[in-house]
């Protein structure tokens, strides 16, 4: 990949050091995928009011709450707003669908598609994703998160070949 | 005393624009690294490069060294940082079906915003995905309710398991971290040997 972009190890110092500000001003580090969950659940519970009995979702709406008044949801806009700043700035704003060469654009999203569906429900058993179970979790000690991170690597490294046509000489 | 919010100095809506502030930080990261691109992700899962757990690695080392530090000194109240319950078998098949998730995607749920934002459409059908797939979990719930919520052994830090206080949590971290940063090593250099993937 170009070199335009920032050494990862000073990048991991910027993101570990954001991610301590988080700590220390909220109390807790910053997440993704609770944002997706809340979503689903706001949207799913303004098509009917019924589900804010759900057995998962009720925490998010009991008593009439809006689940998307949440730090997380919060943080999620911030998220996309840094990413779009980021990338306006340098000249990166590009459409398209990244795969290997070749490689057909319909069964690529159809693998992101799939993919997404699975990490929803991983994220919802782990109680977060590689934000906010994997590095805050490591980051403030946790047994959990490498319980996580580790069944992460060892299903990666035994899936990976499967996948490899989509990946093919990307590097 | 620290955190802010969780020890009252702060209001809820004043937190709540730091989160703000924080996520575009954290955007603002993940885009100049170059994980708003899955071409730059996937590469490390056939130990092509090693950028992402590199970023992670540091990451977590400058972290968890804050952390500790401002623990010394007495600025942070640890137990008020939220560190997610333990639920061991949740966790490990929730990390499980992540892993596959995650190879086949190319992406995680931080990142995919991300590249959602830079106008990738790979990461939008992603975090469709992720949508379809919360609803989903939400209806079947009720149906593995117990099994989510078991084998809860609450907050649970490296040091609760091999014993000893939190600065040996500190160390237990270091020494996993660069155990795997090792181990990563390896692999890339086994890689680089061959001349392909492994």
């Amino acid at each position: 990949m170009k070199n335009k972009y920032w050494n990862p190890f000073v990048g991991g110092f910027f993101l570990g050091t954001a991610l301590f500000i988080s700590f220390i001003v909220a109390g807790q580090g910053m997440g993704a995928s609770g944002a997706f969950s809340r979503i689903t659940a706001e949207l799913t519970y303004l098509y009917d009011s019924a589900f804010s009995s759900n057995a998962y979702a009720s925490h998010y709406l009991h008593n009439g709450a809006n689940a998307l008044a949440n730090w997380t949801v919060v943080e999620f806009l911030g998220l996309f707003l840094g990413g779009y700043i980021s990338a306006a700035f340098a000249g990166r704003i590009k459409g398209g669908v990244d795969k290997a060469e070749g490689y057909p654009t319909y069964k690529r999203l159809f693998w992101a598609f799939l993919g997404g569906m699975l990490i929803a429900a991983g994220t919802r058993l782990a109680r977060g994703c590689t934000s906010g179970q994997a590095l805050d979790g490591a980051s403030t000690f946790s047994t959990g998160s490498w319980i996580f991170m580790l069944a992460i690597f060892g299903t990666g490294f035994l899936i990976a070949p499967l996948f490899k046509n989509q990946w093919k000489n990307v590097n | 005393m620290l955190p802010l919010f969780t020890t009252g100095a702060i209001t809820s809506n004043l937190n709540l624009f730091y989160g703000l502030l924080i996520g575009i930080a954290f955007g603002f990261i993940v885009e100049r690294a170059g994980f708003a691109r899955a071409i730059h992700i996937a590469p490390t899962f056939y130990f092509r490069n090693l950028r992402v757990p590199q970023m992670m690695i540091s990451a977590i080392i400058t972290s968890a060294t804050w952390m500790i530090i401002a623990v010394y000194f007495g600025w942070v109240d640890f137990p008020h940082v939220f560190i997610p319950t333990v639920f061991v078998w949740p966790y490990l098949v929730g990390g499980l079906i992540f892993g596959v998730g995650m190879i086949m995607s190319g992406w995680c749920p931080g990142t995919a915003i991300v590249g959602a934002a830079v106008g990738r459409l790979d990461a939008v059908v992603f975090g469709l995905g992720m949508l379809a797939g919360m609803f989903v979990y939400f209806i079947n719930f009720h149906s593995f309710i117990d099994f989510a919520n078991g084998s809860n052994i609450g907050r649970f830090t490296l040091n609760r398991l091999i014993g000893g206080n939190i600065y040996v949590g500190y160390l237990a971290t270091l020494a996993i971290v660069i155990g795997l940063g090792i181990f990563m090593n390896t692999m890339k250099s086994i890689r680089d040997k061959k001349g392909e993937d492994i």
